[in-house]
């Protein structure tokens, strides 16, 4: 291992944030929490961003690694053990002291501390709960702090640094057994889901205590988050949704988060991927998270085994819309919020505005233009008082020629990222069956 | 026609509102008097918080005289039979887009317009709901203007820490967010003292530690003891940078997506993107 001596807090901080990078969960949300008056920070439910970083992501935590020595040997990541990067670790102190500065400065939100594994599991966490301890109690740190738990670490540690941390998080790193096994030996599905389950337990246990006790501790208030990676094993997209629906439903997760693979070791059993890392993939599969959590979709709605991935060309919401013409049109000063939710172009927020405006009035396409709904995707499928937008079919061909059309399925960023040689005239483009 | 030209400040419009409704009444009761030769409604009443381009020639203007008394009545008002939400949507809205007032000419009238529907209707502060509602929907589009410009301000504030120990920030923020700012800030580090200086309406918002804030005219700032930082300021400027640069994945370098979320007009004031920003 390349391990240097007296490092300065500058070159550390260089290379833990640098280790720390591949790690996607930055968000600083789910808990709502007053100052204190006396220590330092608050936590807004919606989370605050606080820059972007160059490629478009947002910065929102201090995330770092408290040491990249470590012993393991998984190979998609940059730190395994056998990888010629540079070495560091941090000490509590210089953690907590970081974290106020930037705290203080409105840098950062809080704090993301995840690890590679030094010495052992346990030795690991208790340098991650020691940090947690002195940032909380000695610093009075009030601020959002999202902590890992290290697979395999002794349960006490991590229940003892969840009642200190925000959001605990376990990465799942690959959807299925066999390929953790393959990629990261060390680690196996067991360690991974054992913490997850106790911290749900936890989590359960404390609503009831503090529906007891009003000041009882709270424990991971904001929930526990994971990840998967994408794109470095063969996994389709149907099993990859499959895993997080029974996260979501079993283990109650808050949050999955899905990192595009790119491959820094330049591991020879790894893809390539010559055209950069899969991001339409990466984007379709977050725009499938969300028809799960907030629009009442299922996994076996979207994909099936015979349609194992996503549509390249349409989002999932227009994809399903298409292959259930018989849904639609749908009224809009009539239907119930949920079969609002599932039209192309209506959101959450919209679909609640609908519901609210229709109450007084009789809605319009104007109307529903101010609301904000997307009338060029929405207008294939909605009828306001009897009538259509313009004389449109209800035919799955004429509305997914239109629809391609529409430049937004394939997001800007991403278009623009590598993906312009996608044109209508490509050959071998499937519509959906 | 009548209308009512007020300040652009939220004691300005709400002295408006009340200066409108108060005409009202007068002159409906000079109408059942025998006085005055037309009943008045609110339709024949408009507001507006700035001097007009054009006068209109069937339409008298009357100008308001701002007053505390006047505005804390119609607040007051507005708490008790509409809400705190209310409220606080409403004044959001007059606070959307001030110095130049050239965008938004017409957000005295909709905050008149909007407070006679919901308190002459049935529903109270569920007509903030009715979006097909011309002015309902401007005060819900102004509202979420200043909203969210405060909420990115939110983060992308950026302090430094000053000799004496005092954390400073400048923003240039389109619409009045420096109420909603100072808020956050008190209640985030009660026991710092730090000042939020908005240079675009020259007003900085001062707390002392373990106080509440206070809103200032700041014209006459000294700009002398802005520029002497801490000796360790510049030091975890630079940690900063350091992590700013370091958390970029080279494989997705994206500058246009980085732009769209945090538009360049904020880069000036950050430490991460000063160099790089216009």
């Amino acid at each position: 291992m390349n391990i240097q001596q007296n490092q300065s807090l500058m070159e550390k901080l260089a290379i833990l944030t640098d280790a720390a990078k591949y790690d996607v969960a930055c968000t600083s949300s789910g808990v709502d929490r007053r100052g204190n008056g006396t220590g330092m920070g608050n936590s807004i439910a919606a989370g605050i961003c606080h820059t972007f970083s160059a490629d478009g992501r947002c910065v929102s935590l201090l995330k770092i690694l408290f040491t990249n020595e470590c012993i393991f040997n998984c190979s998609y990541c940059q730190n395994n053990c056998n990888s010629d990067v540079p070495r560091a670790s941090f000490t509590p102190d210089e953690v907590c002291e970081l974290t106020m500065e930037f705290y203080r400065r409105n840098y950062i939100e809080g704090l993301f501390l995840s690890s590679g594994i030094m010495i052992s599991p346990n030795y690991t966490m208790d340098l991650i709960y020691q940090t947690l301890y002195k940032l909380r109690r000695i610093h009075h740190f009030n601020g959002y702090i999202h902590v890992k738990a290290i697979p395999g670490a002794d349960p006490l540690l991590v229940e003892k640094a969840g009642f200190l941390a925000d959001r605990m998080s376990i990465n799942l790193e690959l959807p299925t057994a066999d390929s953790l096994k393959k990629l990261a030996p060390y680690k196996s599905r067991a360690t991974i889901l054992k913490p997850m389950r106790q911290i749900q337990n936890r989590i359960t246990e404390n609503k009831n205590e503090v529906a007891l006790y009003r000041s009882a501790p709270r424990f991971v208030p904001a929930g526990q988050s994971t990840q998967m990676i994408i794109g470095a094993t063969p996994e389709h997209d149907y099993q990859i949704m499959r895993v997080a629906e029974s996260l979501y439903q079993k283990f109650e997760l808050k949050r999955v988060f899905y990192s595009a693979f790119v491959n820094v070791n330049q591991n020879s059993e790894l893809p390539m991927l010559p055209g950069g890392p899969p991001l339409l993939r990466e984007h379709r599969l977050y725009q499938a998270d969300w028809l799960l959590r907030y629009y009442d979709f299922t996994v076996d709605e979207l994909l099936s085994e015979s349609r194992p991935d996503f549509n390249i060309y349409l989002d999932p919401k227009c994809d399903w819309a298409l292959r259930h013409l018989e849904c639609f049109p749908v009224e809009i000063n009539r239907a119930d919020y949920r079969t609002l939710l599932r039209v192309p172009g209506i959101g959450a927020k919209s679909a609640q505005r609908i519901v609210k405006a229709r109450r007084m009035n009789t809605l319009d396409f104007q109307d529903l233009k101010k609301i904000g709904v997307v009338l060029k995707r929405a207008l294939y499928f909605i009828t306001c008082s009897g009538r259509m937008m313009y004389r449109t079919k209800l035919e799955e061909d004429y509305i997914c020629r239109n629809l391609i059309g529409d430049k937004t399925q394939i997001p800007k960023e991403i278009r623009e990222a590598g993906y312009q040689q996608i044109s209508l005239f490509d050959t071998g483009m499937e519509l959906a069956p | 026609m009548y209308t009512f030209i007020c300040n652009d400040s939220p004691n300005g419009i709400l002295s408006g509102i009340y200066d409108a409704w108060d005409f009202k009444i007068k002159q409906n009761r000079k109408f059942h008097s025998g006085e005055a030769a037309a009943p008045c409604s609110h339709t024949d009443i408009s507001l507006l918080c700035r001097e007009p381009e054009n006068y209109s020639l069937f339409c008298e203007y009357l100008p308001v005289t701002e007053s505390e008394e006047k505005s804390d009545k119609v607040a007051k008002t507005i708490l008790k039979r509409l809400g705190l939400e209310f409220y606080d949507t409403l004044l959001n809205a007059i606070l959307a887009i001030t110095p130049e007032s050239r965008s938004a000419p017409d957000k005295a009238d909709a905050a008149y317009k909007t407070v006679v529907y919901a308190l002459s209707s049935p529903l109270g502060a569920a007509a903030l709901n009715d979006l097909a509602n011309p002015y309902v929907h401007r005060i819900f589009a102004l509202s979420r203007a200043t909203g969210a410009e405060a909420h990115h301000l939110l983060g992308f504030l950026r302090f430094s820490e000053l000799e004496n120990g005092v954390l400073f920030a400048v923003i240039h923020p389109k619409n009045n967010a420096l109420p909603f700012l100072a808020e956050h800030f008190t209640d985030r580090l009660p026991q710092e003292n730090f000042m939020i200086y908005d240079e675009n309406r020259r007003t900085a918002a001062v707390h002392s530690a373990g106080k509440n804030f206070m809103l200032v005219d700041a014209s006459d700032l000294n700009q002398d003891i802005l520029n002497r930082f801490s000796q360790k300021e510049q030091e975890y400027r630079s940690l900063w940078q350091t992590f700013f640069e370091s958390i970029a994945i080279k494989a997705r370098t994206n500058p246009k997506l980085q732009s769209q979320n945090i538009p360049k007009r904020f880069w000036g004031d950050t430490v991460e993107l000063r160099t790089i920003g216009p």
